[in-house]
């Protein structure tokens, strides 16, 4: 029904023409359940239908162990429930696991997201809300990677009571940029410059404007996304549907640049709020060793709140893509902390 | 992260003249825990990084070399082309400095330890060199690691009779466990010691195996590369190598107890190396007018220049001729053995064709065809479609230019192949053997949903 819904938006004019990007939802979701062909474990997956008319596309692991507090991932910017292949048959060996493409990303509907930094967290904070409700859960373990985690820590501080334990993975948004920019080495005028007229632009748009050739250039700026799915896939299966999850209208990317002041940094950063967080959620920070995002996140959450559970966990020899990065080592951490919780 | 038992490397990330990052970053590992690097296994090494490598396992003099490459930085800054001029030799400028800083028995130090990322010519796959037999072999290996094609030469050298060039181009940041590997890399991105901008962008790029995050200190960094600052500004760089690897050390409880010092303790040797000696001959030449007048002079002195540089090269590549010359003649003989092979089999092809997709390139030819494989068209490659059909466009305007002014095509031949043009859409076969059509494209049933 999804697609039929695509082409017929689409008119016959533009069905006909070669698109300039060689994309459409029916490639997503071809390239999706590639992804997930190697999964051996059952699953269901489905639109949940939200009142405003969005719906958002969820997998749904071992629905059965309903008595344990079930695991929701949220994938982080750029991404989509594909990428956690690799997790989901350890995550849901005794738990139920749901995951599902955040609001504007992947198969979810890509609803046009309010301008204001503090409106468009809120219409991500409230569909992740409503998708709780629709799905039925009580409460639920929440684990965010980079955007995800951002969102995660955001509903946890509208929905206190909806949060048992709040995993952040190589969470975005957290520090605040900090004022002495200056102090590194000068850079030239030519560089900042560039800067300046790149930044008006949306985070992937060079991916749109490349079009018939953004494929290769996906595959040729990150051939490490092969390399870390490698022991799934040989082919190119990750990189084209990292493709096809980006080129798609921007939706929720164009909210994450509306979130973000240059270069990367969070427009309201986490970790000016995060104190009024309910002392009794507890926090786990997990982050990659070699990853470029500061990994000290954790033990500034932790002083700022002396009174709860806080606790960092580095993982060796893994970058930013930590759970692709060394699967066994994060899905055991996971299984872990899940496990501690009940 | 050092566990005893399975070993760990250290792995240095190609780089050109940021290399003076890795002499920093080593300087301060070995000062301040010299078993990492005593007991690694493997050190690994690309362009730069491999030099760094060598001189660091061979036991050679990091001060020394910090020297080295500031004076070959100064020596690519003194013409007004930069590393561009003719006579800017790169190559032997890092053979000579290798061979002075290297001791005698630095391919036993080094055999078996140190592993080189090259990057072989006739399939540009990756090749790693453990093994030396002698210091020659080592600094060979080196300079083809080195060796940027265009930027350092046209030739690439050779070593053990192997086309090599550098190994950034296959693998920058060569290492078999990722796990158990420190890499070290000047750009900003995920390596275990690497600056860490001011930025909270989390896009990377991934080349050859170096991930660079997409920052504005990073692009400056890669102009700085092959175009190297001033010498002040690398001293800048040395320093924080050796900073990073500070940080590196403490956040992994690697330093010694006694570490408690304020001071990072930035050894003097390098502050020196990094000094500029500016002679009265820098000082002139630094200044508006002279700069000027050089630049005014350029189109009078770079012939010369270029013709003199070019004669030394020329006397210096005497005793390589034969070896270049032929392996120049092998290559050009297989390029045009290639453009032989692929005309033969497109030409073939128009004639005979027979196959079985529907998007087959030689199809193009027919625009009914064209037309009816817009769809599938659609969702090739454009890529594919660009490379492979601009030459079969080439092959087919040879055809047709043969076709009309060759007297030696029969008439007979000629009038079968015209009726194409008004063909049935739904023909599967024309004419017997002229441009046989293959079923129709399973359109239909791809695009159902």
């Amino acid at each position: 029904r999804a697609t039929q819904k695509a082409t017929s938006k689409s008119g016959w004019l533009f069905s006909w023409l070669p698109a300039w990007c060689p994309t459409s939802l029916l490639h997503l979701k071809e390239a999706e359940d590639r992804m997930l062909k190697c999964i051996t474990s059952t699953y269901n997956k489905r639109y949940v239908y939200l009142s405003n008319g969005n719906k958002i596309w969820t997998l749904t692991f071992s629905p059965d162990l309903s008595h344990k507090t079930p695991l929701v991932l949220l994938h982080g910017f750029g991404g989509g429930i594909g990428l956690w292949a690799l997790n989901f048959e350890d995550l849901c060996e005794n738990r139920t696991v749901h995951a599902f493409d955040l609001l504007g990303f992947g198969r979810s509907s890509r609803p046009h997201f309010d301008n204001d930094a503090r409106e468009a967290e809120n219409q991500f904070v409230e569909s992740i809300e409503e998708w709780r409700k629709e799905v039925g859960l009580e409460k639920m373990i929440l684990l965010g990677h980079n955007l995800g985690g951002f969102l995660a820590a955001a509903y946890s501080l509208k929905y206190p009571s909806r949060v048992k334990h709040l995993i952040l993975v190589e969470p975005w948004g957290f520090p605040e940029r900090p004022d002495n920019a200056e102090q590194e080495r000068p850079i030239p005028m030519w560089i900042k410059a560039l800067g300046a007229i790149l930044s008006p632009f949306n985070p992937l748009a060079g991916l749109r404007i490349a079009g018939p050739f953004g494929l290769s250039l996906v595959q040729r700026l990150r051939p490490d996304f092969k390399r870390k799915y490698s022991s799934m896939f040989d082919d190119n299966t990750v990189t084209e549907y990292i493709y096809h999850c980006n080129v798609q209208t921007p939706s929720g990317e164009t909210a994450f640049k509306n979130m973000t002041i240059p270069y990367g940094w969070a427009k309201r950063p986490m970790l000016k709020r995060i104190s009024h967080l309910d002392q009794d959620i507890p926090i786990t920070v997990v982050y990659g060793a070699r990853s470029c995002i500061d990994g000290n996140s954790g033990s500034t959450i932790q002083s700022l709140r002396p009174n709860s559970y806080v606790k960092t966990i580095a993982i060796l020899g893994a970058g930013h893509y930590v759970y692709a990065d060394q699967p066994e080592d994060f899905n055991q951490r996971v299984k872990d902390i899940c496990d501690s919780v009940d | 992260m050092l566990d005893r038992e399975r070993g760990w490397s250290v792995s240095f990330a190609g780089c050109g003249f940021l290399g003076v990052y890795h002499i920093g970053a080593a300087t301060c590992l070995q000062q301040h825990a010299p078993h990492i690097i005593r007991d690694a296994r493997h050190i690994y090494g690309a362009s730069a990084g491999a030099l760094a490598g060598a001189v660091l396992v061979g036991g050679g003099s990091l001060a020394e070399a910090c020297a080295d490459v500031l004076a070959l930085a100064k020596e690519a800054r003194k013409r007004n082309l930069g590393p561009l001029h003719p006579s800017f030799n790169v190559i032997k400028i890092i053979r000579d400095g290798l061979m002075k800083n290297l001791p005698e028995n630095t391919h036993q130090l080094s055999s078996g330890r140190l592993c080189i990322s090259l990057t072989r010519v006739s399939d540009g796959k990756n090749a790693l060199i453990s093994n030396f037999d002698s210091k020659e072999e080592v600094v060979q290996a080196l300079i083809c690691s080195s060796f940027v094609p265009i930027y350092c030469g046209i030739i690439p050298p050779s070593f053990r009779g192997v086309r090599y060039v550098d190994g950034g181009i296959s693998d920058n940041l060569p290492h078999y466990e990722s796990k158990n590997t420190i890499t070290v890399s000047p750009f900003a991105g995920e390596c275990d010691i690497c600056p860490k901008g001011n930025s909270a962008n989390f896009h990377e790029m991934n080349v050859t195996n170096t991930s660079i995050q997409f920052s504005l200190g990073n692009l400056y960094r890669l102009t700085q590369a092959l175009f190297p600052p001033e010498p002040k500004v690398l001293g800048e760089i040395c320093e924080q190598g050796y900073s990073d690897a500070l940080k590196f050390l403490r956040e992994n409880g690697m330093l010694p107890l006694y570490f408690f010092e304020k001071k990072n303790g930035y050894p003097l040797a390098l502050q020196e190396a990094c000094q500029e000696q500016s002679g009265f001959y820098a000082q002139v030449s630094k200044l508006f007018p002279v700069r000027v007048m050089s630049y005014l002079m350029l189109p009078y002195t770079l012939p010369v220049e270029s013709a003199y540089s070019l004669a030394l090269r020329l006397v210096n590549w005497f005793p390589d001729i034969p070896d270049d010359v032929r392996w120049m003649q092998e290559q050009l003989c297989q390029i045009a053995g290639t453009v032989y092979s692929r005309a033969k089999s497109k030409l073939f092809c128009l004639f005979s064709l027979d196959q079985p997709s529907c998007c087959s390139s030689a199809q193009f030819y027919n625009a009914n065809t064209l037309f009816k494989c817009w769809g599938c068209w659609r969702r090739r490659r454009a890529t594919d479609f660009f490379i492979f059909n601009i030459m079969d466009w080439c092959y087919l305007t040879l055809t047709c230019v043969c076709f009309m002014f060759c007297p030696c095509v029969s008439p007979a031949l000629r009038e079968r192949a015209e009726p194409l043009r008004d063909l049935p859409l739904n023909a599967t076969r024309c004419a017997p053997g002229v441009f046989i059509r293959s079923a129709p494209p399973p359109l239909a049933t791809a695009r159902a949903p």
